[in-house]
């Protein structure tokens, strides 16, 4: 009797079997310590972002002054008790200017490369899907752009489009521009990278077998196609992130982007300020190490965030 | 082989005339702008001189006609006159300045390659020692540095301390006398090299990592190659694709980055021609000087495209 019990315990149903093997595998909880052991460098690097992003959220309650206001201090200090990172030529607070400087940097760059990514990928998406003359178009004028250097482009599109656009809540005008005249010039590569993702979806069974059924063109885009792009999308957000705040500031430095007077980690090191570096370095050290703790920051993560979501893209993006 | 070089060659005239037709909508897309530009920096703002200087430069008529215009003389190599005072040929200020930034470039990219590979290399064979962890963490904090801020901080750091700049007050070029011509241009190009660098040395790190372990590699041991035949015959040579692509899509970069090296520190290259051009909105010679760029760009792509039947003889197109 107990043997019999054992035996038929052993020996599983076609049902059990088929269960088995169909079987969804358990939700891993995500362990966060785990994770770090595993990722030393992208945990590091998450610090620094979250720092990096506290101090710009809260910029409001860890300044010591009002960014834009002239004589909170006396010219030149060097960083002392009152004023931590010393003041400029006309007695504005370094402290305060570099915390309300990474609002400017992240907003912008998490615009540019939201922006950029997305119609990159909304392009690809319907290019590569229609394929044939569409496709080819698509990609020479994508060979176009990439072959203009990026500054550039997003010089000449920020003259060209500078006066017309309108304030909007998030962004300034200025602001504005300067998303859009950046994000040109990532739609290209995402472009290129998502193309490739597209044209094997769409030799995929899955896909086939939705035409079969009789799927519209659209749902098959929404439905079946873009869902699998999505982790390449993260990646590809993340890789270009410093590249965009790194563009921004650029672009700043050379004056273009925010009104005068606003605190921006590239416009304060551009100006009139740079004859003040000799006597005053402390105004060249600070911001641009805000900018570049920023950036290494998030490199370290989006290396991480790649290797974990798809080691294939090592080396290509 | 030729035949994939002819066609390529062939494509570089269509890609030109459709940058040029991209560019052209771009900056005349507000008809009248550059003439009031250009009549407001001669200080002259009155409707009337105004109404003079867009006849006397064509610019009332529509913009088809206008391009039509410029692209018969661009064919014959005359890219029309600048806007601005002294109203030079665009074509004698462009090749006058082009052999400056064209040697930065071509020294950036040769001081990148070579260090970015010699260190990747180094990273490689001694893998996860102490060296390869503070190479690595060099080459990622290289890539976070701004390059205008490391420009700021070179042309900086040294005034402070030892008064001296390598700001270029005077310009010598290379026909002029080549040991000071090197010497001031070797700053910019050690500014735009770093970051180059440090992308190639953790490429050629990691493609060298995934031909250590090939069975070819083991083959060539096993045959009782040297260390020093299997890394540099064998694996080097294996990981250098990856390497190429980069490097070519470095000079983009690059060419961006000229941009304002040549602003920081005061050389009269193509790069703070066409700056000042935009910022001047003197729209001829912005698109004379962006079209050069491109051409330079799509040029090292094709010498880029080339050199990797040299490496790799299997690619054949």
């Amino acid at each position: 009797m107990a043997e019999q019990q054992t035996q038929a315990a052993e020996a599983p149903s076609s049902e059990e079997v088929l269960a088995l093997e169909y079987a969804i595998p358990p939700k891993r909880r995500f362990n966060p310590f785990a994770w770090i052991r595993s990722e030393p460098y992208g945990a590091f690097g998450l610090i620094l972002i979250l720092m990096v992003s506290f101090g710009a959220a809260a910029a409001p309650i860890l300044n010591t002054a009002d960014p834009q206001e002239f004589g909170v201090g006396g010219s030149l200090e060097s960083p002392n008790a009152d004023h931590w990172f010393g003041t400029g030529p006309r007695g504005k607070d370094l402290w305060s200017r570099v915390l309300f400087g990474g609002r400017v940097s992240l907003k912008i760059g998490v615009a540019t490369v939201l922006i950029g990514t997305l119609a990159g990928t909304v392009v690809a998406l319907l290019a590569a899907y229609a394929g044939g003359v569409v496709d080819f178009i698509v990609g020479r004028i994508a060979d176009m752009v990439i072959a203009i250097p990026g500054i550039l482009l997003a010089l000449t599109l920020y003259s060209a489009i500078g006066q017309d656009l309108p304030d909007t809540p998030i962004l300034s005008r200025q602001e504005f521009t300067l998303v859009l005249a950046i994000s040109a010039f990532f739609m290209p590569g995402t472009y290129r990278i998502m193309r490739g993702m597209v044209l094997e979806l769409r030799e995929s069974q899955f896909v086939e077998s939705a035409q079969v059924v009789g799927a519209s063109n659209f749902r098959i885009m929404w439905r079946h196609i873009a869902p699998n792009m999505f982790g390449l999308m993260i990646v590809i957000t993340s890789i270009s992130l410093p590249a965009a705040i790194l563009t921004e500031a650029s672009l700043s430095f050379l004056g273009l982007g925010v009104e005068p007077g606003t605190p921006s980690w590239g416009a304060d090191l551009s100006g009139t300020s740079r004859q003040f570096f000799v006597r005053a370095p402390w105004l060249a050290i600070f911001p641009g190490l805000a900018l570049s703790i920023t950036v290494f920051g998030f490199n370290i993560f989006g290396d991480s965030l790649r290797d974990t979501l798809d080691p294939r893209l090592r080396g290509r993006i | 082989m030729t035949g994939y070089i002819i066609r390529r060659l062939i494509a570089v005239p269509f890609m030109l005339l459709g940058i040029s037709v991209m560019l052209f909508l771009l900056l005349y897309i507000r008809p009248g702008s550059a003439a009031f530009a250009a009549t407001a920096s001669i200080g002259d703002a009155d409707p009337e001189s105004f109404k003079r200087f867009e006849e006397r430069f064509g610019l009332d008529r529509p913009w088809y006609v206008q391009y039509g215009d410029w692209l018969w003389s661009a064919v014959r190599g005359d890219f029309g006159e600048t806007l601005t005072p002294p109203q030079d040929p665009v074509t004698g200020q462009l090749m006058e300045r082009l052999p400056n930034t064209l040697q930065i470039g071509l020294l950036t990219i040769v001081l990148a390659a070579v260090f970015g590979i010699s260190v990747g290399v180094l990273s490689a064979v001694r893998r996860n020692s102490i060296m390869d962890y503070i190479l690595r963490g060099i080459a990622i904090a290289g890539l976070s540095i701004p390059n205008f801020w490391l420009a700021i901080l070179i042309v900086t750091l040294p005034a402070i301390w030892w008064q001296w700049t390598p700001f270029a007050t005077d310009w010598y070029s290379f026909t002029d006398d080549p040991i000071k011509n090197l010497a001031i241009i070797i700053w910019p190009a050690i500014t735009l090299a770093l970051a180059s660098a440090a992308g190639t040395a953790r490429l050629v790190r990691t493609s060298m990592l995934e031909v250590f372990f090939s069975d070819y590699v083991r083959t060539a041991r096993a045959k009782g190659l040297r260390e020093r035949r299997v890394i540099w015959g064998h694996v080097f040579r294996n990981s250098l694709i990856p390497v190429i692509t980069l490097i070519g899509l470095q000079t983009g970069a690059v060419l961006g980055g000229v941009v304002i090296a040549e602003v920081i520190f005061g050389i009269p290259g193509l790069g703070r021609l066409t700056f000042d051009a935009v910022i001047a909105q003197d729209y001829p010679l912005v698109l004379g000087s962006i079209m050069l760029f491109s051409l330079v760009f799509i040029a090292v792509t094709l010498i880029v495209d080339i050199l990797y039947t040299v490496v790799d003889p299997r690619i054949g197109y």
